[in-house]
Protein backbone atom coordinates (compact mmCIF):
# COMPACT_ATOMS: atom_id res chain seq x y z
CA UNK A 1 0.00 0.00 0.00
CA UNK A 2 2.82 2.16 0.76
CA UNK A 3 4.96 1.33 -2.45
CA UNK A 4 4.16 4.71 -4.15
CA UNK A 5 4.90 6.49 -1.80
CA UNK A 6 7.88 4.32 -1.10
CA UNK A 7 8.46 5.41 -4.74
CA UNK A 8 8.12 9.13 -4.64
CA UNK A 9 10.84 8.91 -1.33
CA UNK A 10 13.17 6.73 -3.04
CA UNK A 11 12.83 8.64 -6.59
CA UNK A 12 13.41 12.21 -5.34
CA UNK A 13 17.11 10.90 -3.98
CA UNK A 14 17.74 9.02 -7.04
CA UNK A 15 20.34 10.63 -9.56
CA UNK A 16 18.68 11.83 -12.47
CA UNK A 17 20.62 8.86 -14.54
CA UNK A 18 18.73 6.30 -12.44
CA UNK A 19 15.19 7.30 -12.59
CA UNK A 20 14.19 6.65 -15.77
CA UNK A 21 15.30 2.95 -16.60
CA UNK A 22 13.91 0.53 -18.54
CA UNK A 23 15.54 -1.92 -16.13
CA UNK A 24 14.46 -0.28 -12.93
CA UNK A 25 14.94 -1.49 -9.32
CA UNK A 26 13.15 -1.94 -6.16
CA UNK A 27 16.38 -0.17 -3.92
CA UNK A 28 18.40 2.83 -4.86
CA UNK A 29 21.44 1.96 -5.94
CA UNK A 30 22.81 5.86 -5.16
CA UNK A 31 21.65 8.26 -3.45
CA UNK A 32 21.52 12.41 -3.74
CA UNK A 33 19.82 15.57 -2.64
CA UNK A 34 20.50 17.36 -6.17
CA UNK A 35 17.08 16.88 -6.84
CA UNK A 36 15.47 18.77 -3.15
CA UNK A 37 18.03 21.62 -4.67
CA UNK A 38 16.80 22.13 -8.31
CA UNK A 39 13.07 21.88 -6.95
CA UNK A 40 13.69 24.72 -3.90
CA UNK A 41 15.31 26.70 -6.33
CA UNK A 42 12.88 26.23 -9.42
CA UNK A 43 11.41 29.81 -9.89
CA UNK A 44 8.33 30.17 -7.51
CA UNK A 45 8.71 27.57 -5.27
CA UNK A 46 8.58 30.19 -2.16
CA UNK A 47 5.76 32.21 -3.89
CA UNK A 48 3.37 29.04 -4.51
CA UNK A 49 3.79 28.27 -0.76
CA UNK A 50 2.76 31.27 0.61
CA UNK A 51 0.01 31.04 -1.74
CA UNK A 52 -0.75 27.75 -0.62
CA UNK A 53 -0.81 28.41 2.99
CA UNK A 54 -2.73 31.67 2.53
CA UNK A 55 -5.57 29.37 0.87
CA UNK A 56 -5.29 26.34 3.34
CA UNK A 57 -5.45 29.00 6.41
CA UNK A 58 -8.65 31.26 5.09
CA UNK A 59 -10.53 27.79 3.91
CA UNK A 60 -10.06 26.08 7.32
CA UNK A 61 -10.93 28.83 9.32
CA UNK A 62 -14.05 30.36 7.39
CA UNK A 63 -15.21 26.76 6.53
CA UNK A 64 -14.98 25.54 10.46
CA UNK A 65 -16.90 29.11 11.32
CA UNK A 66 -19.40 28.66 9.22
CA UNK A 67 -19.76 25.24 9.56
CA UNK A 68 -19.85 25.41 13.53
CA UNK A 69 -22.64 27.08 13.48
CA UNK A 70 -25.01 25.85 10.76
CA UNK A 71 -24.00 22.13 12.84
CA UNK A 72 -25.25 23.65 16.41
CA UNK A 73 -28.35 24.33 14.52
CA UNK A 74 -28.95 20.96 12.96
CA UNK A 75 -28.04 18.67 15.48
CA UNK A 76 -29.22 21.34 18.18
CA UNK A 77 -32.16 22.36 17.54
CA UNK A 78 -35.60 21.95 15.70
CA UNK A 79 -36.79 24.20 13.10
CA UNK A 80 -39.06 24.62 10.35
CA UNK A 81 -37.61 23.53 6.83
CA UNK A 82 -34.63 21.89 8.53
CA UNK A 83 -35.14 18.57 5.91
CA UNK A 84 -34.96 21.37 3.01
CA UNK A 85 -31.91 22.15 4.49
CA UNK A 86 -30.14 19.01 5.33
CA UNK A 87 -31.48 17.38 1.63
CA UNK A 88 -29.66 21.12 0.24
CA UNK A 89 -26.35 20.17 2.25
CA UNK A 90 -26.25 16.58 0.91
CA UNK A 91 -27.33 17.43 -2.46
CA UNK A 92 -24.92 20.00 -3.11
CA UNK A 93 -22.03 16.95 -2.42
CA UNK A 94 -23.34 15.63 -5.53
CA UNK A 95 -22.70 18.30 -8.35
CA UNK A 96 -20.16 16.83 -10.47
CA UNK A 97 -17.57 19.80 -10.71
CA UNK A 98 -16.10 18.78 -14.34
CA UNK A 99 -19.84 20.61 -15.25
CA UNK A 100 -19.89 23.18 -13.11
CA UNK A 101 -15.94 24.47 -14.05
CA UNK A 102 -16.99 26.93 -16.50
CA UNK A 103 -20.18 28.78 -15.04
CA UNK A 104 -18.03 29.36 -11.76
CA UNK A 105 -15.41 30.74 -14.24
CA UNK A 106 -17.85 33.01 -15.84
CA UNK A 107 -19.39 34.03 -12.53
CA UNK A 108 -15.79 34.48 -11.02
CA UNK A 109 -14.85 36.73 -13.94
CA UNK A 110 -18.26 39.02 -13.26
CA UNK A 111 -16.96 39.84 -10.12
CA UNK A 112 -13.56 40.35 -11.02
CA UNK A 113 -12.32 37.60 -8.91
CA UNK A 114 -10.50 35.01 -11.32
CA UNK A 115 -6.73 34.94 -11.23
CA UNK A 116 -7.26 36.28 -7.26
CA UNK A 117 -6.49 34.34 -4.43
CA UNK A 118 -10.15 35.37 -2.88
CA UNK A 119 -11.74 33.60 -5.68
CA UNK A 120 -10.14 30.63 -5.34
CA UNK A 121 -10.74 30.85 -1.52
CA UNK A 122 -14.65 31.52 -1.86
CA UNK A 123 -14.80 28.36 -4.68
CA UNK A 124 -13.05 25.91 -2.29
CA UNK A 125 -15.55 27.04 0.68
CA UNK A 126 -18.39 26.37 -1.78
CA UNK A 127 -16.90 22.71 -2.17
CA UNK A 128 -15.44 21.74 1.04
CA UNK A 129 -18.66 23.43 3.16
CA UNK A 130 -21.22 20.20 2.95
CA UNK A 131 -18.70 18.12 4.02
CA UNK A 132 -17.37 19.98 7.09
CA UNK A 133 -21.25 20.65 8.42
CA UNK A 134 -22.36 17.41 8.10
CA UNK A 135 -19.21 15.88 9.80
CA UNK A 136 -19.21 18.54 12.47
CA UNK A 137 -22.91 17.50 13.40
CA UNK A 138 -21.97 13.55 13.59
CA UNK A 139 -19.77 14.81 16.59
CA UNK A 140 -22.24 16.48 18.17
CA UNK A 141 -25.06 14.55 18.36
CA UNK A 142 -22.37 12.46 20.37
CA UNK A 143 -21.90 14.82 23.06
CA UNK A 144 -25.24 15.10 25.05
CA UNK A 145 -27.19 18.12 25.34
CA UNK A 146 -27.50 17.68 28.82
CA UNK A 147 -23.91 18.63 29.54
CA UNK A 148 -24.71 22.31 28.14
CA UNK A 149 -28.44 22.43 29.78
CA UNK A 150 -27.03 21.80 32.78
CA UNK A 151 -24.54 24.73 32.30
CA UNK A 152 -27.98 26.88 31.25
CA UNK A 153 -29.54 25.52 34.66
CA UNK A 154 -26.42 26.89 36.33
CA UNK A 155 -27.07 30.51 34.49
CA UNK A 156 -24.97 30.21 31.64
CA UNK A 157 -26.42 31.85 29.09
CA UNK A 158 -26.45 29.98 25.31
CA UNK A 159 -23.31 31.28 23.93
CA UNK A 160 -21.61 31.14 27.04
CA UNK A 161 -23.03 27.16 27.23
CA UNK A 162 -21.58 26.48 24.10
CA UNK A 163 -18.15 28.27 24.72
CA UNK A 164 -17.55 26.72 28.01
CA UNK A 165 -19.37 23.36 28.07
CA UNK A 166 -19.36 22.41 24.52
CA UNK A 167 -16.44 23.39 22.22
CA UNK A 168 -13.98 22.16 24.33
CA UNK A 169 -16.08 18.35 23.91
CA UNK A 170 -15.93 19.15 20.11
CA UNK A 171 -12.20 19.82 20.01
CA UNK A 172 -11.63 16.37 18.62
CA UNK A 173 -13.94 16.55 15.88
CA UNK A 174 -12.90 19.97 15.27
CA UNK A 175 -9.37 18.78 14.69
CA UNK A 176 -10.60 15.82 12.36
CA UNK A 177 -12.63 18.11 10.10
CA UNK A 178 -9.74 20.83 9.75
CA UNK A 179 -7.41 18.02 8.58
CA UNK A 180 -9.95 16.88 5.89
CA UNK A 181 -10.62 20.70 4.50
CA UNK A 182 -6.83 21.38 5.06
CA UNK A 183 -6.00 18.39 2.41
CA UNK A 184 -8.78 19.52 0.08
CA UNK A 185 -7.25 23.07 -0.39
CA UNK A 186 -4.01 22.13 -0.31
CA UNK A 187 -3.82 19.63 -2.94
CA UNK A 188 -6.86 20.70 -5.27
CA UNK A 189 -5.63 21.62 -8.84
CA UNK A 190 -8.56 21.89 -10.92
CA UNK A 191 -10.17 24.60 -9.87
CA UNK A 192 -6.84 26.46 -9.27
CA UNK A 193 -5.82 25.77 -12.46
CA UNK A 194 -9.09 27.07 -14.34
CA UNK A 195 -9.66 30.32 -11.46
CA UNK A 196 -5.73 31.29 -11.47
CA UNK A 197 -3.53 32.53 -14.65
CA UNK A 198 -0.50 34.15 -13.35
CA UNK A 199 2.52 32.61 -12.13
CA UNK A 200 1.90 35.24 -9.45
CA UNK A 201 -0.98 33.56 -7.80
CA UNK A 202 0.14 29.57 -8.54
CA UNK A 203 -0.53 27.50 -5.24
CA UNK A 204 1.46 24.58 -4.52
CA UNK A 205 -0.42 21.97 -7.33
CA UNK A 206 -0.29 24.10 -10.05
CA UNK A 207 3.31 25.13 -9.48
CA UNK A 208 3.94 21.09 -9.44
CA UNK A 209 2.59 20.68 -12.91
CA UNK A 210 5.18 22.76 -14.31
CA UNK A 211 7.19 19.91 -14.05
CA UNK A 212 6.06 18.47 -16.22
CA UNK A 213 5.54 19.61 -20.49
CA UNK A 214 5.14 18.91 -23.73
CA UNK A 215 8.78 17.13 -23.52
CA UNK A 216 8.20 15.22 -20.82
CA UNK A 217 8.01 15.03 -16.61
CA UNK A 218 10.99 15.59 -14.53
CA UNK A 219 10.85 12.88 -12.31
CA UNK A 220 13.25 14.08 -9.99
CA UNK A 221 12.92 17.12 -9.20
CA UNK A 222 8.80 16.47 -9.39
CA UNK A 223 9.25 13.95 -6.73
CA UNK A 224 11.26 15.99 -4.61
CA UNK A 225 8.85 19.05 -4.58
CA UNK A 226 5.84 16.18 -3.85
CA UNK A 227 7.73 15.05 -0.92
CA UNK A 228 8.03 18.46 0.62
CA UNK A 229 4.50 19.49 -0.71
CA UNK A 230 3.38 16.15 1.37
CA UNK A 231 5.39 17.31 4.31
CA UNK A 232 3.14 20.03 5.48
CA UNK A 233 0.23 17.92 5.80
CA UNK A 234 1.98 15.15 7.65
CA UNK A 235 2.96 17.65 10.12
CA UNK A 236 -0.08 18.96 11.01
CA UNK A 237 -2.00 15.39 10.66
CA UNK A 238 0.59 13.85 13.53
CA UNK A 239 0.60 16.99 15.50
CA UNK A 240 -2.97 16.74 15.98
CA UNK A 241 -3.57 13.92 15.86
CA UNK A 242 -2.14 13.38 19.28
CA UNK A 243 -5.08 15.72 20.30
CA UNK A 244 -7.68 13.72 18.77
CA UNK A 245 -6.24 10.79 20.46
CA UNK A 246 -6.73 12.45 23.96
CA UNK A 247 -9.82 13.88 23.22
CA UNK A 248 -11.11 10.75 22.35
CA UNK A 249 -10.01 9.12 25.60
CA UNK A 250 -10.97 12.13 27.97
CA UNK A 251 -14.16 10.57 28.61
CA UNK A 252 -15.94 13.34 28.70
CA UNK A 253 -19.50 11.95 27.59
CA UNK A 254 -19.76 9.10 30.06
CA UNK A 255 -20.70 9.63 33.94
CA UNK B 1 -34.00 13.65 31.90
CA UNK B 2 -36.20 16.04 33.45
CA UNK B 3 -34.38 18.92 31.99
CA UNK B 4 -34.89 17.80 28.56
CA UNK B 5 -38.77 17.48 28.62
CA UNK B 6 -39.16 20.73 29.90
CA UNK B 7 -37.52 22.35 26.92
CA UNK B 8 -39.83 20.26 24.47
CA UNK B 9 -43.36 21.68 26.70
CA UNK B 10 -42.18 25.51 26.99
CA UNK B 11 -44.73 27.27 24.47
CA UNK B 12 -43.78 26.98 20.61
CA UNK B 13 -42.30 30.37 19.10
CA UNK B 14 -40.04 31.34 16.27
CA UNK B 15 -37.02 30.81 17.76
CA UNK B 16 -34.89 32.90 15.15
CA UNK B 17 -31.44 31.64 16.48
CA UNK B 18 -31.64 28.33 14.11
CA UNK B 19 -32.16 30.15 10.94
CA UNK B 20 -29.26 32.97 12.13
CA UNK B 21 -26.90 30.08 12.07
CA UNK B 22 -27.86 28.20 9.19
CA UNK B 23 -27.69 31.54 7.31
CA UNK B 24 -23.66 31.85 6.89
CA UNK B 25 -23.80 28.66 5.20
CA UNK B 26 -26.54 28.98 2.75
CA UNK B 27 -25.24 32.37 1.30
CA UNK B 28 -21.77 30.87 1.38
CA UNK B 29 -22.99 28.29 -1.11
CA UNK B 30 -25.40 29.70 -2.75
CA UNK B 31 -23.72 32.40 -3.56
CA UNK B 32 -21.05 30.35 -5.56
CA UNK B 33 -23.16 27.61 -6.79
CA UNK B 34 -26.53 29.26 -7.37
CA UNK B 35 -25.89 30.81 -10.69
CA UNK B 36 -23.26 27.82 -11.79
CA UNK B 37 -25.94 25.61 -11.02
CA UNK B 38 -28.99 27.44 -12.91
CA UNK B 39 -26.92 27.64 -15.56
CA UNK B 40 -26.35 24.39 -16.21
CA UNK B 41 -30.27 23.73 -15.96
CA UNK B 42 -30.74 26.21 -18.43
CA UNK B 43 -27.87 25.29 -20.56
CA UNK B 44 -29.04 21.60 -20.83
CA UNK B 45 -32.26 22.72 -22.38
CA UNK B 46 -30.70 24.82 -25.05
CA UNK B 47 -28.67 24.15 -27.91
CA UNK B 48 -25.56 25.38 -27.55
CA UNK B 49 -22.42 24.72 -29.95
CA UNK B 50 -20.08 27.00 -31.55
CA UNK B 51 -22.77 29.08 -33.89
CA UNK B 52 -24.37 29.75 -30.51
CA UNK B 53 -21.06 30.19 -28.57
CA UNK B 54 -20.15 32.74 -31.09
CA UNK B 55 -23.76 34.33 -31.39
CA UNK B 56 -23.58 34.61 -27.59
CA UNK B 57 -26.92 32.53 -27.25
CA UNK B 58 -28.38 28.87 -27.02
CA UNK B 59 -31.36 28.04 -28.89
CA UNK B 60 -33.83 26.32 -26.86
CA UNK B 61 -34.88 22.99 -27.47
CA UNK B 62 -36.52 22.00 -24.68
CA UNK B 63 -36.40 18.58 -23.74
CA UNK B 64 -34.65 17.67 -26.85
CA UNK B 65 -31.43 17.00 -25.63
CA UNK B 66 -32.68 14.55 -22.62
CA UNK B 67 -34.33 12.75 -25.46
CA UNK B 68 -31.42 12.35 -27.68
CA UNK B 69 -29.15 11.12 -24.75
CA UNK B 70 -31.75 8.73 -22.86
CA UNK B 71 -32.45 7.14 -26.63
CA UNK B 72 -28.86 6.39 -27.01
CA UNK B 73 -27.18 3.13 -26.92
CA UNK B 74 -23.88 4.36 -26.07
CA UNK B 75 -24.81 6.02 -23.16
CA UNK B 76 -26.81 3.07 -21.51
CA UNK B 77 -23.43 0.89 -21.95
CA UNK B 78 -21.49 3.86 -20.44
CA UNK B 79 -23.63 4.36 -17.66
CA UNK B 80 -23.82 0.52 -17.36
CA UNK B 81 -20.21 0.61 -16.93
CA UNK B 82 -19.97 3.51 -14.47
CA UNK B 83 -21.63 2.11 -12.30
CA UNK B 84 -19.95 -1.64 -12.35
CA UNK B 85 -16.65 0.90 -12.05
CA UNK B 86 -18.11 2.90 -9.44
CA UNK B 87 -19.48 -0.27 -7.26
CA UNK B 88 -16.61 -2.11 -7.41
CA UNK B 89 -14.17 0.59 -5.98
CA UNK B 90 -16.46 1.68 -3.39
CA UNK B 91 -16.89 -1.95 -2.16
CA UNK B 92 -12.81 -2.57 -2.53
CA UNK B 93 -12.23 0.96 -0.51
CA UNK B 94 -14.58 0.29 2.08
CA UNK B 95 -13.87 -3.79 2.82
CA UNK B 96 -9.64 -3.31 2.87
CA UNK B 97 -10.70 0.13 4.59
CA UNK B 98 -12.98 -1.85 7.27
CA UNK B 99 -10.32 -4.56 7.42
CA UNK B 100 -7.10 -2.16 8.39
CA UNK B 101 -9.01 -0.43 10.37
CA UNK B 102 -10.02 -3.20 12.67
CA UNK B 103 -6.26 -4.76 12.87
CA UNK B 104 -5.37 -1.06 13.74
CA UNK B 105 -7.56 -1.21 17.16
CA UNK B 106 -5.34 -4.39 18.12
CA UNK B 107 -2.23 -3.30 16.76
CA UNK B 108 0.72 -2.77 18.95
CA UNK B 109 1.07 0.92 19.05
CA UNK B 110 4.48 1.07 16.82
CA UNK B 111 3.11 -0.64 14.69
CA UNK B 112 -0.12 1.28 14.32
CA UNK B 113 1.90 4.42 14.03
CA UNK B 114 4.00 3.44 11.44
CA UNK B 115 0.53 2.23 9.25
CA UNK B 116 -0.80 5.25 10.43
CA UNK B 117 2.13 7.40 8.70
CA UNK B 118 1.58 5.36 5.42
CA UNK B 119 -1.69 6.29 5.61
CA UNK B 120 -0.99 10.17 6.15
CA UNK B 121 1.43 10.05 3.38
CA UNK B 122 -0.56 8.04 1.19
CA UNK B 123 -3.68 11.24 1.74
CA UNK B 124 -1.02 13.69 1.92
CA UNK B 125 0.34 12.94 -1.55
CA UNK B 126 -0.97 15.46 -4.08
CA UNK B 127 -3.49 13.95 -6.54
CA UNK B 128 -1.64 14.55 -9.50
CA UNK B 129 1.30 13.41 -8.06
CA UNK B 130 0.09 10.17 -7.12
CA UNK B 131 -1.74 9.79 -10.24
CA UNK B 132 1.38 10.46 -12.05
CA UNK B 133 3.38 7.75 -10.28
CA UNK B 134 0.88 5.07 -10.49
CA UNK B 135 0.85 5.29 -13.87
CA UNK B 136 4.64 5.07 -14.05
CA UNK B 137 4.60 1.98 -12.20
CA UNK B 138 2.45 0.07 -14.73
CA UNK B 139 3.95 2.38 -17.79
CA UNK B 140 5.09 0.43 -21.16
CA UNK B 141 8.26 1.88 -21.30
CA UNK B 142 9.59 2.29 -17.46
CA UNK B 143 7.20 -0.10 -15.28
CA UNK B 144 8.71 -1.64 -12.20
CA UNK B 145 5.73 -3.83 -12.00
CA UNK B 146 6.53 -5.17 -15.16
CA UNK B 147 9.97 -5.72 -14.01
CA UNK B 148 9.51 -7.78 -10.91
CA UNK B 149 7.05 -9.70 -12.74
CA UNK B 150 9.57 -10.71 -15.34
CA UNK B 151 12.51 -11.26 -12.43
CA UNK B 152 9.68 -13.54 -10.93
CA UNK B 153 9.94 -15.65 -13.61
CA UNK B 154 6.71 -14.62 -15.92
CA UNK B 155 7.96 -13.19 -18.98
CA UNK B 156 5.91 -10.27 -19.81
CA UNK B 157 8.55 -8.76 -21.61
CA UNK B 158 6.92 -4.90 -22.17
CA UNK B 159 3.33 -5.33 -21.52
CA UNK B 160 0.71 -2.00 -21.93
CA UNK B 161 -1.55 -3.16 -18.97
CA UNK B 162 -3.96 -0.79 -20.59
CA UNK B 163 -4.57 -2.20 -24.01
CA UNK B 164 -7.15 -4.94 -21.85
CA UNK B 165 -9.85 -3.01 -21.07
CA UNK B 166 -10.56 -4.78 -17.64
CA UNK B 167 -7.09 -4.31 -16.67
CA UNK B 168 -6.77 -0.74 -17.05
CA UNK B 169 -9.97 -0.15 -15.25
CA UNK B 170 -8.46 -2.76 -12.74
CA UNK B 171 -5.93 -0.33 -12.73
CA UNK B 172 -7.37 2.80 -12.55
CA UNK B 173 -9.65 1.40 -9.73
CA UNK B 174 -6.85 0.23 -7.66
CA UNK B 175 -5.57 3.78 -7.76
CA UNK B 176 -8.98 5.38 -6.74
CA UNK B 177 -9.23 2.83 -3.84
CA UNK B 178 -6.32 3.06 -2.79
CA UNK B 179 -6.40 6.87 -2.55
CA UNK B 180 -9.37 7.02 -0.90
CA UNK B 181 -8.10 4.02 1.96
CA UNK B 182 -6.72 6.54 4.51
CA UNK B 183 -9.83 8.60 4.56
CA UNK B 184 -11.92 5.77 4.99
CA UNK B 185 -9.73 3.50 7.31
CA UNK B 186 -9.17 6.36 9.76
CA UNK B 187 -12.75 7.64 10.09
CA UNK B 188 -13.64 3.86 10.90
CA UNK B 189 -10.30 3.63 13.15
CA UNK B 190 -12.17 7.04 15.11
CA UNK B 191 -15.58 5.74 15.50
CA UNK B 192 -14.24 2.18 16.62
CA UNK B 193 -12.23 3.83 18.84
CA UNK B 194 -15.31 5.44 20.34
CA UNK B 195 -17.45 2.23 20.80
CA UNK B 196 -17.16 1.96 24.89
CA UNK B 197 -15.22 -0.43 25.92
CA UNK B 198 -16.58 -1.46 29.00
CA UNK B 199 -19.95 -2.65 26.83
CA UNK B 200 -17.33 -4.85 25.05
CA UNK B 201 -15.98 -6.50 27.96
CA UNK B 202 -19.88 -6.88 29.63
CA UNK B 203 -20.73 -8.58 26.83
CA UNK B 204 -18.03 -10.57 26.76
CA UNK B 205 -18.87 -11.17 30.63
CA UNK B 206 -22.16 -12.56 29.47
CA UNK B 207 -20.61 -15.09 27.02
CA UNK B 208 -20.82 -13.37 24.16
CA UNK B 209 -18.04 -14.44 21.14
CA UNK B 210 -16.80 -11.75 19.13
CA UNK B 211 -18.21 -12.23 16.30
CA UNK B 212 -21.65 -11.63 18.53
CA UNK B 213 -19.68 -8.78 20.04
CA UNK B 214 -19.34 -7.67 16.43
CA UNK B 215 -22.59 -7.71 15.14
CA UNK B 216 -24.52 -6.60 18.29
CA UNK B 217 -22.59 -3.97 19.43
CA UNK B 218 -19.82 -2.41 17.09
CA UNK B 219 -21.68 -3.00 13.99
CA UNK B 220 -24.47 -1.38 15.30
CA UNK B 221 -22.77 1.87 16.77
CA UNK B 222 -20.83 1.99 13.85
CA UNK B 223 -23.87 1.83 11.40
CA UNK B 224 -24.01 5.59 10.71
CA UNK B 225 -20.06 5.94 10.37
CA UNK B 226 -20.59 3.53 7.49
CA UNK B 227 -23.86 5.43 6.24
CA UNK B 228 -21.54 8.41 5.68
CA UNK B 229 -18.65 6.51 4.41
CA UNK B 230 -20.45 4.24 1.39
CA UNK B 231 -22.60 7.38 0.49
CA UNK B 232 -19.43 9.60 0.05
CA UNK B 233 -17.38 7.13 -1.90
CA UNK B 234 -20.03 6.59 -4.10
CA UNK B 235 -20.61 10.70 -4.88
CA UNK B 236 -16.81 10.43 -5.40
CA UNK B 237 -16.44 7.26 -7.29
CA UNK B 238 -18.82 7.92 -9.94
CA UNK B 239 -17.34 11.21 -10.81
CA UNK B 240 -14.18 9.76 -10.94
CA UNK B 241 -12.30 12.14 -13.94
CA UNK B 242 -9.07 12.72 -13.25
CA UNK B 243 -7.61 9.59 -13.13
CA UNK B 244 -8.88 7.77 -15.85
CA UNK B 245 -7.59 11.24 -18.01
CA UNK B 246 -4.05 11.40 -16.56
CA UNK B 247 -3.76 7.39 -17.26
CA UNK B 248 -4.92 7.67 -20.68
CA UNK B 249 -3.23 10.92 -21.58
CA UNK B 250 -6.00 13.06 -21.74
CA UNK B 251 -7.51 10.92 -24.73
CA UNK B 252 -9.43 7.72 -23.38
CA UNK B 253 -10.62 5.32 -25.96
CA UNK B 254 -14.59 5.03 -26.25
CA UNK B 255 -14.45 1.86 -24.15
CA UNK B 256 -13.05 3.71 -21.15
CA UNK B 257 -15.58 6.60 -21.10
CA UNK B 258 -17.33 6.74 -18.00
CA UNK B 259 -20.39 8.97 -17.80
CA UNK B 260 -17.94 11.81 -16.64
CA UNK B 261 -15.40 11.57 -19.04
CA UNK B 262 -18.25 11.35 -21.83
CA UNK B 263 -20.46 14.48 -20.41
CA UNK B 264 -16.73 16.33 -20.83
CA UNK B 265 -16.32 14.64 -24.25
CA UNK B 266 -19.27 16.50 -25.46
CA UNK B 267 -18.85 19.56 -24.10
CA UNK B 268 -15.10 20.50 -24.62
CA UNK B 269 -14.52 17.58 -27.29
CA UNK B 270 -17.66 18.25 -29.34
CA UNK B 271 -18.22 21.97 -28.36
CA UNK B 272 -21.98 20.45 -27.49
CA UNK B 273 -22.33 22.52 -24.41
CA UNK B 274 -26.12 22.21 -24.70
CA UNK B 275 -25.85 17.80 -24.45
CA UNK B 276 -22.57 18.34 -22.21
CA UNK B 277 -24.65 20.14 -19.29
CA UNK B 278 -27.94 17.52 -19.95
CA UNK B 279 -25.23 14.94 -19.17
CA UNK B 280 -24.70 16.27 -16.01
CA UNK B 281 -28.03 16.43 -14.63
CA UNK B 282 -28.74 12.95 -15.71
CA UNK B 283 -25.71 12.03 -14.01
CA UNK B 284 -26.66 14.00 -10.84
CA UNK B 285 -30.31 12.25 -11.22
CA UNK B 286 -28.69 8.62 -11.52
CA UNK B 287 -26.07 9.32 -8.63
CA UNK B 288 -29.10 10.30 -6.74
CA UNK B 289 -31.04 6.99 -7.67
CA UNK B 290 -28.21 5.03 -6.60
CA UNK B 291 -27.15 6.60 -3.23
CA UNK B 292 -31.15 6.82 -2.30
CA UNK B 293 -30.98 4.70 0.22
CA UNK B 294 -28.34 5.92 2.11
CA UNK B 295 -29.57 9.29 1.17
CA UNK B 296 -32.95 8.61 3.43
CA UNK B 297 -30.80 7.43 6.15
CA UNK B 298 -28.66 10.28 6.34
CA UNK B 299 -32.06 12.70 6.21
CA UNK B 300 -33.41 10.30 9.08
CA UNK B 301 -30.08 11.25 11.04
CA UNK B 302 -30.49 14.75 10.20
CA UNK B 303 -33.70 14.96 11.75
CA UNK B 304 -32.90 13.48 15.06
Amino acid sequence: MGFPVYWMITTSFKPKGDILSTNPTLLPRSFTLSNYVEAVTKEGFVRALINSLIVVFFTVTISLFVALFASIAVARMKFKGKRTYVATILLVQMLPLSALLIPIYLLLSRFNLTDKLSGVILTYLAFVLPFVIWTLRGFLVNIPAELEEAALVDGCTRPQAYRLVLFPLMAPGLVATAIFAFIQAWNEFLLAYIILSSQDNATMPIWLAGFTNRFGTDWGPLMAASTLTALPVVIFFTRIQDKIATGVTAGAVKG
Amino acid sequence: MSIGQSNISRPRKIKPWPYLLVTPSLVALGLILGYPIIKLFSLSLERYGLSEIIAGKGVFVGFGNFSEILTDKDFWTILERTLFFTFGMVAVSMIVGAWLAHLMLNMHSKIRNVLNLVLILVWAMPQLVSISVWRWLFSFEFSIVTEVINKLGFNMDKHNYFVNTLSGFLIIGGCVAWGALPFITISIYAALTQVPQDLIEAAEIDGANPRQVFRNIIFPMLLPVYVILISLSTIWDFQVFSHIWIFLDSRPSAEYYTIAIYAFQKSFGLSEYGKGAAISIVMIVALIGVTGYYLRQMMKMGDE
